[in-house]
């Protein structure tokens, strides 16, 4: 008993010791240690770079890149906010940005810049932009990082096959429906594949007919009005073609993947996976091109143009211990230099206006030269992606009906019907 | 005499002493990580929450929104129906599995290895390949049966699919248990009753199943309590894109759903809590039954 004590207890307490010390290491060097956490690895060298940049100039600050994946990075975040761990300076998306915000969990950074110039935000990013880093009460709670839009991607070897001119500018849904027709029975591949999502797919379609997804007051849903309600049961009904494969299809395949392994002709495409199809999928390339959405032909308000746009920013918690450094690095993320050195690497399009060909440029290095343009040139009149503080409540829900209403489960007039019914209800619930 | 007890009391003491000191590390963990969440979700399941860990008690509002959702009810029908397409017929298969892995085969220790070997692979990877083998379009099973069958988005089939999954991946662990429950029977059982005259089947049925019994009991409830809990398999099959996703959603997945997609977390803390009270009720009336199968005695 006696010699397993000896053993036990210097044991013990030096397992503590380990314990303590893990959780203290740090800022023994004199320096400030800072955290950065994102969840797109293909990121990670374009956010070291611009660290590297900010670093170089301040040498008494080290900043660290962690990468978590998407699924796992929003529940982390949120236990991270509860016990008021949160990492120093972290990436906010739309989806989640009025929770955190309304909750008081990220910083109010509306005055970011005021010392500079008090008109910073307005001057140098778009509305769309700013809109995205705006919490409830329409301050700014984040730095715009970058902005997308959605683009048609289609593979040119079918189009030749059957004969068909390229997608360009003048396209509409109608000549979208005859090329996957003469696609279809030249080669037998599918044409244009409808998916069932939101943001790659109908959110597009009802915007170019002039229709809306949330209403002005942002609570009450936009299926009760006639354009989009028509916008809706075009993009529904693309389903019925031949040339589109089913719901059933896309549960199993996505239309990427179908894309890439030569099974349809079109689909839609956010910018932010074109760099890493090309480099994916080396035999593709230079057989498959983008284009700017085709528009909507007779739309019941507007010019049939439209393209959701996102973006996400740079966060920060309210009550981090540095927070002023934190504030300074933030600043240098939204200058002009932060936001070129991020789209050299080819990350995403910088939200900094008037930095879009740092991104274009980056496509140089493949032989063939993507019109990746297209995704800039859309800008002019693309729509804010579509957002509430109750999304996530009603999104699952309208998921599900959409899909009830492609099986056939629901006509279109009742699963429409009950869609505007739970966007509603997720807001009164609360 | 009287310091000599003294002494044997301060030893036994320091002795409990130890013992709790030994065991703690696994009782802090199991009131830290097991029981104290478990009183949590009680509490939540009361209460209505919001983000970042607050919350309001507010009665039993959740249980009536629960067992008002059509979704919920179909989750249990869902859950009853996984378990009645996989506790029966995987026993079964196990039970068979057993007993010719007891025989004087060749390689039998080879083929406990293959038996074993889905339970030693992570349950995403097992699932991932399922998936590939399941798909409509270029999967194998298609291909080999000549038959374009819609196994993971048919809502009458999803079902089954999952079952076969699931039935595939616990053979190996439910046969090896059996396995040493078959062992434990005395041959001169056999012996006795072959010279009586007896055929196999008869030895099966009249030896083999009442000795086996207690361990078939304790597979049984195992076996019946994961299927209720059925959720990881689900998840890597059914994409929230599948049309069939009503039809293959079970408590578990209903509970993460409302928890983690929706952000209800006091509502997917009363399916829990109506999940737990479910296996408990059913575990009950088990162990009330078991009394008419069940042969203790040797």
């Amino acid at each position: 008993m006696k010699k397993l004590k000896k053993f036990l207890i210097p044991a013990a307490i030096g397992s503590v010791c380990i314990l303590a010390a893990g959780c203290s290491a740090g800022s023994s060097d004199g320096k400030t240690h800072l955290t950065f956490q994102i969840w797109d690895v293909a990121q990670r060298d374009g956010m070291q770079a611009i660290c590297d940049a900010y670093t170089e100039k301040n040498p008494d600050v080290v900043i660290e890149v962690q990468v978590t994946s998407w699924t796992e990075y929003w529940t982390k975040l949120e236990a991270a906010a509860i016990s008021n761990q949160m990492p120093d300076i972290f990436w906010m998306h739309t989806n989640e940005i009025l929770k955190y915000a309304d909750y008081g969990k990220i910083a109010d950074l509306t005055d970011l810049y005021d010392e500079e110039d008090p008109e910073f935000f307005q001057k140098h990013y778009s509305e769309v932009s700013l809109k995205n880093i705006q919490g409830s009460d329409g301050r700014y709670y984040g730095v715009p990082k970058d902005k997308d839009t959605v683009g048609l991607v289609y593979n040119k070897e079918m189009f030749d096959a059957a004969g068909v001119s390229y997608p360009d500018e003048t396209w509409t849904w109608d000549d979208l429906c005859e090329a996957s027709q003469k696609i279809y029975d030249a080669t037998g591949k599918y044409g244009y594949m409808a998916y069932g999502d939101d943001q790659l797919g109908y959110w597009n379609f009802v915007y170019q007919n002039g229709g809306y997804i949330l209403a002005e007051d942002n609570i009450t849903g936009g299926f009760d009005n006639p354009a989009t309600l028509d916008a809706m049961r075009f993009y529904i009904d693309l389903q019925k073609n031949d040339w589109c494969p089913d719901q059933n299809y896309f549960a199993e395949t996505s239309p990427g993947t179908a894309f890439f392994s030569g099974q349809g002709a079109m689909f839609f495409e956010g910018n932010w996976n074109v760099l890493s199809e090309m480099q994916n999928y080396p035999d593709m390339q230079g057989k498959w091109d983008v284009a700017v959405l085709p528009k909507c032909p007779n739309p019941a308000s507007g010019d049939g143009r439209a393209t959701i746009s996102n973006g996400l920013c740079y966060a920060t918690s309210p009550t981090g211990k540095n927070f002023e450094v934190v504030k300074d690095v933030l600043r240098f993320f939204g200058s002009e230099e932060g936001q070129r050195i991020q789209g050299e690497s080819g990350a995403a399009i910088p939200a900094y206006q008037g930095l879009e060909q740092t991104w274009i440029d980056v496509f140089d290095q493949f032989d063939y030269r993507l019109n990746v343009e297209c995704f800039v040139d859309m800008f002019e009149y693309s729509v804010q992606s579509v957002n509430n503080k109750y999304r996530s409540v009603w999104k699952p829900e309208v998921t599900e009906n959409l899909l009830k209403i492609y099986s056939g489960q629901l006509s279109f007039e009742d699963g429409m019907a009950a869609i505007q019914d739970c966007i509603i209800r997720a807001a009164e619930d609360d | 005499m009287t310091g000599n007890k003294v002494y044997a009391g301060k030893r036994a003491r320091s002795e409990s002493m130890w013992g709790y000191l030994m065991i703690a590390p696994t009782i802090i963990g199991l009131l830290v990580l097991n029981i104290y969440p478990f009183f949590d979700t009680i509490k939540l399941s009361f209460s209505k929450t919001r983000p970042f860990g607050l919350y309001e008690l507010r009665g039993i509002e959740n249980y009536v929104k629960m067992f008002s959702s059509a979704e919920f009810w179909r989750a249990n029908l869902n859950t009853i129906y996984f378990c009645i397409l996989t506790v029966p017929l995987g026993i079964f298969l196990s039970l068979i599995v057993a007993v010719m892995l007891n025989t004087k085969i060749k390689g039998r220790v080879v083929f406990r290895a293959i038996f074993f070997l889905p339970m030693v692979v992570a349950p995403a990877a097992v699932a991932m390949v399922w998936k590939w083998m399941f798909n409509t379009e270029y999967g194998i099973i298609n291909t080999l049966i000549g038959h374009k069958v819609n196994w993971i988005t048919d809502p009458n089939i999803v079902m089954v699919t999952c079952a076969i999954v699931a039935v595939w991946s616990a053979i190996g662990y439910d046969a090896v248990l059996l396995l040493s429950g078959l062992q434990n029977i005395s041959k001169s059982y056999y012996e006795a009753a072959s010279l009586d005259g007896a055929t196999k089947v008869q030895q099966f049925f009249h030896i083999t199943l009442p000795m086996v019994s207690p361990t078939l009991f304790v597979v049984l409830i195992m076996r019946l309590m994961s299927s209720i809990k059925v959720y990881d398999l689900i998840y890597m099959l059914i994409e929230e894109a599948n049309p069939a996703i009503t039809s293959a959603q079970s408590l578990m997945y209903l509970f993460y759903r409302e928890s983690f997609i929706t952000g209800d977390r006091g509502l997917g803390s009363s399916v829990v809590i109506w999940t737990v009270a479910l296996i408990g009720l059913v575990t009950a009336v088990q162990f009330w039954g078991q009394k008419k199968w069940v042969n203790y005695e040797v």
